[in-house]
């Protein structure tokens, strides 16, 4: 409704370009980290040439042919992993969902989250495979011991992002909530909750994902499962055996990524949609007619 | 629905006494405010932005402390209420936002049902496990604004004029004897800002709800209010009819004559409205 101002004639004086020093100083630092790194390595290069040949051959040993009579028992170890995978995660999940709360800015005073924050991040920096052997004395060697190394590692990681996802809810629904006469309770449930609820969810998919990836890990130190017959196969060179256990894990993970991932996208966006298709292809067209 | 306004049309429902409010960082939001607002009416508040219609409506519902003065509504005093006290005075107030403040990932009839949440027993509230007659008022609410059609629907799927409706039921569906709106149209075009400005004078009318709605349009404040408050630095400068909103009492409110950016339709003429 305004009248544009006219522009001016004449010639466009630009501002001054802002410093690049910043910039300039970030990607030197960049460059010496990544020269520091090689330091005490100690890289032999001349492995490297080596390196090619030598895959060759142990994936001939491994894939011509794979030792199909394992393929069941493959099976049934890598369920075993995904079994350890499944119940760590919603270990993690019931012990981690609380904690995300008493960690949100929006939801506990400081006093509150801070301590719940450091517990968090304490349990994020320590691996999996630390816990495992840390609490291994205790419950010796057996899958339990995997499903639970997996839902203490993964508290750290699911309380950070579920109190990550509280803390970027919309301000609008809780002053509503709050407005209507809703309690505090009333207003956590109905104002943040349903924001945030789909984030959080695909959040406890992914985990579960990484849950059954760090699975096989957890094996090799014995605690059973996928992991277990892949350091046992390897030791006695038995590269058939291992060459169908990977085909078996790699099938097996890669239908979990993929089912999940479909879900997460559901929970995401609210349609069902194959990943990489729907979403994408309309996002590349805005007129949305291709 | 049923109504359970306390007391009768005319009756002083809301009364400003002498009310003030300076906020934490020493802002003063409002300035020595002293109205009655009987039930039933249709108030508009106009004024510049930053004139105090979002504290003085924010007031009312106790969003917003005063900190000087006194304020009760329907019989209960807003400004020394705390708790479950305070929570007892807003459930009895529904509230109409500018960005609709709906949930929307979550469907029509959830964020309705929010309108519930006062009344219904903390358990229920957790599991979201509704009784039959809330989510009977909830779909009458949705009735009455013309979109229960759309309950099951993700309130992010409908159109703006749509989601404001959505959250006149949700305010509706408290049973209020008070809606406040707070920029109901700011973000709407034209036809559906009369839309939804038709469906707040309709509760009125029919529910003999009070409604307050600020406003930024001069013409539509004047054509949907029974009596017009003008506020300009916290104070109010105006508090009549919308016919006795002439070019002086304009002024005095905007601190400068009227112009097409001060009303809604496209001709910028006080007589048309």
């Amino acid at each position: 409704m305004t009248t544009p101002t006219a522009i001016p004639a004449g010639k466009a004086v630009p501002p001054p370009r802002p410093s690049r020093l910043w910039v300039r100083a970030g990607w030197t630092a960049v460059l010496l980290v990544v020269l520091a790194a090689f330091w005490r390595v100690n890289i032999d290069w001349s492995q490297l040439s080596d390196f090619v040949p030598s895959l060759f051959h142990y994936l001939r040993l491994m894939f011509c042919p794979p030792a199909w009579s394992q393929t069941s028992a493959a099976f049934s170890a890598t369920i075993l992993s995904v079994q350890m995978a499944w119940i760590g995660s919603i270990l993690g999940i019931l012990i981690s969902f609380p904690l995300s709360f008493l960690a949100a800015r929006n939801v506990v005073p400081v006093w509150v989250r801070l301590p719940v924050r450091l517990v968090l991040a304490i349990l994020r920096a320590v691996p999996e495979v630390v816990i495992a052997i840390l609490i291994l004395s205790v419950t010796g060697l057996t899958a339990w011991t995997g499903a639970l190394a997996l839902g203490i590692g993964s508290i750290g990681t699911l309380g950070k992002w579920g109190y990550e996802s509280f803390e970027s809810v919309s301000g609008g629904p809780l002053e509503a909530a709050r407005a209507t006469g809703g309690s505090r309770l009333a207003v956590i449930r109905w104002g943040l909750w349903p924001q945030a609820q789909p984030e959080v969810l695909a959040f406890w998919l992914y985990r579960f994902e990484i849950s059954v990836r760090s699975s096989a890990i957890l094996g090799l130190i014995g605690a059973g499962g996928i992991g277990k017959m892949l350091s046992d196969n390897t030791q006695y060179q038995n590269w058939n055996v291992v060459g169908i256990l990977l085909i078996v894990v790699v099938v097996v993970t890669m239908i979990i990524d993929q089912i999940s991932a479909v879900l997460r996208q559901r929970l995401i966006t609210g349609r069902w949609a194959l990943v990489g298709y729907g979403a994408r292809r309309k996002a590349l067209t805005p007129t949305g007619l291709a | 629905m049923t109504d359970r306004r306390p007391g009768t049309a005319g009756d002083p429902q809301i009364v400003f006494d002498g009310v003030g409010v300076t906020y934490p960082n020493g802002y003063r939001g409002l300035s020595d405010i002293s109205l009655t607002i009987p039930a039933g009416q249709m108030v508009g508040v106009v004024g510049l932005s930053g004139a105090g219609k979002s504290t003085f409506v924010r007031t009312i519902n106790g969003l917003v402390t005063a900190t000087e003065g006194s304020l009760t509504v329907n019989g209960r005093d807003v400004t020394t209420a705390r708790g479950k006290q305070l929570r007892a005075v807003r459930s009895d107030i529904g509230m109409v936002f500018q960005g609709f403040n709906l949930t929307g990932r979550t469907t029509v009839l959830n964020n309705v049902l929010m309108g519930r949440l006062y009344s219904a027993p903390w358990w229920r509230t957790l599991l979201g496990a509704w009784k039959s007659d809330d989510v009977e008022l909830a779909m009458d609410a949705l009735t009455r604004v013309e979109i229960v059609q759309k309950a099951y629907t993700r309130a992010s799927e409908l159109s703006g004029g749509q989601q404001q409706r959505v959250g006149i039921a949700r305010a509706l569906a408290q049973q209020p004897s008070i809606i406040l709106a707070d920029e109901p149209v700011a973000s709407l075009d034209p036809p559906t800002s009369h839309v939804v400005m038709e469906h707040l004078r309709r509760i009125n009318g029919e529910l003999g709800v009070t409604v307050i709605t600020n406003l930024h349009f001069l013409d539509l404040a004047r054509k949907y209010s029974d009596r017009l408050l003008g506020l300009r630095g916290g104070h109010v400068v105006f508090d009549g009819t919308g016919a006795d909103a002439d070019e002086t009492v304009f002024e005095s409110i905007y601190g400068r004559s009227l112009t097409g950016e001060d009303v809604l339709d496209a001709t910028p003429n006080l007589e048309t409205s």
